[in-house]
């Protein structure tokens, strides 16, 4: 059979962007000297390129999807929009890493290489039609991940997010190969459709040897978004590495790792099945601990990244709770929510990130009575945190809304209310800093540069979506809901 | 104005008060205040214009204010709001106390006065935004909206202890409603994602008696599982016994004008919320829970008194007094009957003013000592002999006392008459249980009255003024109501009463 692997490659533009961007970064990042303090081409360069795979992303959209390479990549409009939101994501952490003190002003230009280089593992994933793909996906986006974590040499904890992360991203993509090398030795492919199309007649022993292949298959995914009881190494992680790395690690890599998954589950697990059962009640589990364990932990955090940290492991588990209802519903409930994600998550790192880059930490204490010092800061930061919590008008709540109906047109009652209840959890640790920003008094009256008026604009255009979203959300929802999965 | 747009004037005037206040400069601080009094007197105009238009015979919701445009059309959510017999004395009464709060405010709150001013607005456009609408994701919106300005309210203008309280309120208020939304959302899929799912009339009248869901395998009642949910949200709203903890923290932290927010408004939304959403949506479900609900709000009229009557701080004692008085309203509910449910409303509007004025004065004496100890802690006596000091202030206390303790004349006794005429026809024993309740609240009352007022005089009381004009300025409002609504309530039960004979007659259908 004479197969044409190039056909269709105009679909794959934003990918071949993405690579050449990153070599191009490397060429231009080699002309500058050891010590050569401002690097602002790469900077320019590198946003350039990512607002043309934006726009590249943008013509692809709203075409027949299609796979290719054999079927092993596939584009639709789902993935087209997460690679919308990844791209977003990451040209505002290389704007903030610009400015960051947390990274060595020499090692910026590899942060934003690799800043490059995981975005292509996570396209790589959100399009991942087969297995292969898909972990290659996953190494490219962990192996690059490693470095990241460990970007600031000299600094101890964060050579221990470094290896902490290696060594449990090592131990779980082992664990996923194994399940995957069973799942290919039962059914012998490694086609999704190959795969769906064999799960709903298998016998009994095969059922017996895919269950627990599943289960370890989910193992390296969950590893990724930080799913429970997966989740140990996220926390550190994202306290020890610099803070626009860890805005980054809580956009990308998570968007991705969801993306997977719901590709995953709608592919496999549409028809009715035994297997199909145990998956659901596996997402429902897991999903019903990671938000339930993420909040719970975040309450006694002193540290605002860490509290964060955890706070993204809830919503990822909010994220995952719409697997249960496979279908669109559920699809189009993620999606909203990923987009109101992105812009929360933003302008809750870069707050923190430029108050962490004042004090030299990011205790809750240091942002005591910014209201009366910046307070548009303080504002949007309350707008962030109301939320994330979920407290209408905001985008938080009609997202969180979204999914809540959508387990309840399913009937998941019970799961709809474990989410709600964690809302409640939440609101406390969210109200800690709203707390502290708006009812005690400054510590200090000195001026925090980072919040000069260019930074303050552009925090600023982030929160709006948060307004709006949470008013006018009927367009960005029917564009949800045409963003469908393919499924070849 | 055309009268079809008038609910939203009144809804949309108070954001407008904000805009105003947030384009204002900082220190113009009597531009500010005045702004806000002139927008809540035109927005208590026209509520009174809304009253002067009101059809009494008109049992539904007042065909001419109906508003219903869409919202988000794919969702079917509108906004959509109306007005009815129920809901017109919660909104004269919430136009008139948001006005004497902002002369209440208008010397006590001395710090960040422009924040203060936009949030106390901003609240009251949230106040009548539940009592107005009739979308259930509107109303939901409003529902929680409101926790934000309150937060702030308490938390940043409140007492010592302020931060416990906002955050204690904060998450009381909203694990409640989480419990609510579940149900609303329930109830949209229920009804298939109509048009008219969210639409709180449409889905009134009892459709869901036959309806089952899955709990863990077992079949449980759709109705019974769902009113449950919607009881705890407005339960704690109300307060009802065991979620009425959050009151009295929150009541003692707040500035002044926002305990007479919180008790003369915000508490009346939890029972307006039984009115217009739990009852009539699941009327099956109330009539079989309504022996409970009667026997928690006993609980609620003896325990509130109980606790109030072994208070040495007064702002407390007047909030178990208000957990006491609330509890009538439960009462009045359970009973489903003509005379219970009208003087349940009528209880809302009369505890409304009663415990507005109560809270008031309490804030204004605040304004001379600095403290509001009965008995302060070291067992000496924190005032005594205020009748002879401040003659004006005891005579208006006086009038607010008695009728908060319900003295035949003034307003609280015709409605607590009612409930009990009505309550009796259902639970005698309850009734009689309940008459020790007026007895405690008497007594808590008069022995506050005589520890404060009476004996010799505290020598850090003869340092007291008077009440200022301004002070007799926004309490005589008050003290008209309870005295005129004492001897003629008809202004408010005729307006009330077709609303709730249609409430009544549905609940005797089951």
């Amino acid at each position: 059979m004479h197969l044409n692997y190039l056909a269709n490659i105009g679909r794959y533009i934003p990918e071949i962007l993405l690579v050449i961007l990153m070599v191009g970064l490397i060429l231009i990042e080699a002309t500058y000297k050891e010590d050569e303090k401002d690097r602002r081409y790469i900077f320019i360069t590198a946003i350039i390129g990512l607002v043309a795979t934006f726009v590249a992303i943008l013509f692809n959209m709203g075409g027949k999807p299609q796979a290719i390479f054999t079927n092993s990549i596939v584009i639709d409009d789902f993935s087209s929009l997460l690679k919308l939101i990844m791209v977003l994501g990451t040209i505002a952490v290389v704007y903030l890493s610009r400015f960051s003190k947390d990274i060595y002003e020499t090692l910026k230009t590899e942060f934003v290489i690799m800043a490059v280089g995981i975005l292509i593992g996570g396209f790589l994933l959100a399009s991942a039609n087969n297995m292969l793909t898909l972990y290659l996906g996953i190494e490219t986006l962990s192996i690059l991940s490693y470095v990241m974590a460990s970007l600031k040499k000299n600094d101890e904890r964060s050579s221990e997010a470094g290896l902490k992360y290696a060594l449990y991203g090592g131990v779980s993509a082992g664990i996923m190969l194994f399940g995957l090398s069973h799942i290919f030795g039962v059914l012998g492919t490694i086609q999704f459709t190959g795969v769906a199309a064999m799960i709903p007649n298998l016998t009994t022993v095969q059922m017996a040897i895919l269950m627990p292949s599943f289960v370890l298959f989910f193992a390296g995914i969950g590893y990724k978004i930080a799913a429970v009881p997966f989740h140990m190494w996220s926390p550190d992680v994202y306290e020890g590495s610099p803070t626009p790395v860890t805005t980054f690690f809580a956009i990308v890599p998570k968007i991705a790792g969801i993306a997977v998954l719901i590709r995953v589950t709608s592919v496999f697990f549409t028809v009715e099945s035994p297997m199909k059962v145990g998956w659901i009640g596996l997402m429902l589990v897991v999903s019903a601990l990671t938000m339930t364990v993420g909040n719970v932990t975040a309450i006694g955090q002193k540290s605002v990244k860490r509290m964060l940290a955890y706070s993204s492991i809830s919503h990822a588990g909010i994220m995952m709770a719409s697997l249960v209802m496979i279908g669109d519903v559920g699809i189009r409930a993620v999606l909203f929510y990923a987009i109101t994600y992105l812009f929360m998550t933003l302008v809750a790192f870069y707050i923190t990130s430029i108050v962490q880059d004042k004090y030299g930490n990011d205790h809750f204490d240091r942002f005591s009575g910014l209201i009366y010092r910046y307070p548009w800061m303080a504002v949007m930061m309350t707008v962030v945190m109301f939320s994330l919590t979920g407290i209408p008008p905001l985008a938080g709540f009609v997202a969180k809304y979204n999914i809540l109906s959508s387990l309840i047109n399913s009937k998941f009652y019970t799961l709809a209310v474990i989410l709600g209840l964690n809302s409640v959890v939440s609101a406390y640790y969210y109200l800690k800093i709203v707390r502290l920003m708006v009812l005690k008094q400054p510590e200090s009256e000195e001026a925090i540069e980072g919040f000069g008026f260019l930074n303050q604009m552009i925090i600023v255009v982030m929160t709006l979506p948060i307004f709006v979203l949470g008013i006018f959300w009927e367009t960005i929802m029917s564009f949800a809901n045409v963003s469908k999965l393919f499924i070849n | 104005m055309a009268g079809s747009n008038l609910l939203s004037w009144i809804l949309w005037m108070p954001m407008l008060g904000v805009l105003g206040v947030l384009l204002m400069p900082k220190d113009k601080t009597t531009w500010i205040k005045s702004w806000a009094l002139i927008n809540t007197v035109i927005t208590f105009a026209l509520t009174l214009v809304l009253y002067c238009k009101f059809d009494q015979t008109q049992a539904g919701m007042q065909s001419a204010f109906n508003v219903a445009i869409p919202w988000i059309a794919q969702f079917n959510i509108f906004y959509r709001l109306g007005v009815d017999g129920i809901s017109m004395p919660m909104t004269i009464l919430t136009g008139l106390l948001f006005m004497l709060c902002i002369l209440s405010s208008w010397t006590q709150i001395k710090k960040s006065i422009k924040a203060y001013f936009a949030l106390l607005l901003l609240l009251q456009s949230c106040v009548f935004g539940v009592f107005f609408a009739l979308d259930f994701f509107l109303f939901y919106v409003y529902w929680e909206v409101m926790l934000i300005p309150m937060f702030f309210l308490i938390g940043v203008w409140g007492g010592e202890n302020r931060e416990y309280a906002a955050v204690k309120f904060f998450l009381y208020t909203f694990f409640g409603s989480i419990l609510m939304l579940v149900g609303i959302v329930a109830l949209y899929f229920a009804t298939n994602q109509s048009v008219d799912s969210f639409n709180i009339l449409a889905l009134s009248g009892g459709k869901f008696t036959q309806l089952n869901v899955t709990i863990f395998g077992q079949a449980v009642s759709f109705s019974k599982l769902f009113f449950v949910f919607m009881f705890i949200g407005f339960a704690i709203k109300v307060p009802v016994f065991p979620f009425h903890t959050w009151l009295p923290h929150a009541h003692v932290q707040a500035p002044t004008a926002i305990s007479v927010i919180l008790a003369g408004v915000l508490l009346k939304m939890g029972t307006y919320g039984f009115l217009r959403i739990a009852f009539p949506i699941f009327p099956d479900s109330a009539k079989y829970f309504s022996t409970a609900i009667a026997w928690l709000g006993l609980i609620n009229v003896i325990y509130g008194a109980l606790c109030a009557m072994a208070q040495t701080d007064v702002k407390k004692l007047i909030a178990y007094s208000s957990v006491s008085h609330m509890g009538f309203v439960m009462l009045g509910l359970a009973a489903m009957t003509v005379e219970g449910v009208n003087g349940a409303v009528l209880q809302m509007f009369n505890h409304g003013t009663s415990t507005a004025m109560m809270f008031f004065m309490i804030g204004i004496l605040y304004e001379r000592s600095h403290h509001r100890w009965i008995v302060k802690p070291d067992g000496s006596r924190g005032y005594g002999g205020l009748y002879t000091q401040l003659p004006v202030y005891s005579i208006i206390f006086i009038i607010g006392m008695f009728a908060s303790m319900g003295l035949p004349g003034l307003s609280g006794f015709i409605s607590e008459a009612l409930i009990f005429l009505g309550i009796y026809q259902k639970f005698t024993t309850i009734t009689v249980l309940a008459l020790f309740g007026l007895l405690i609240g008497a007594a808590y009352l008069l022995w506050m009255f005589k520890r404060m007022f009476f004996g010799d005089v505290n020598p850090e009381v003869k340092e007291y003024n008077d009440m200022t004009k301004l002070e007799v300025a926004y309490m005589i409002p008050l003290c008209i109501a309870v005295i005129v609504f004492g001897v003629w309530p008809s202004p408010i039960l005729n307006i009330m009463k077709a609303s709730v004979g249609q409430l009544v007659s549905l609940m005797a259908t089951f």
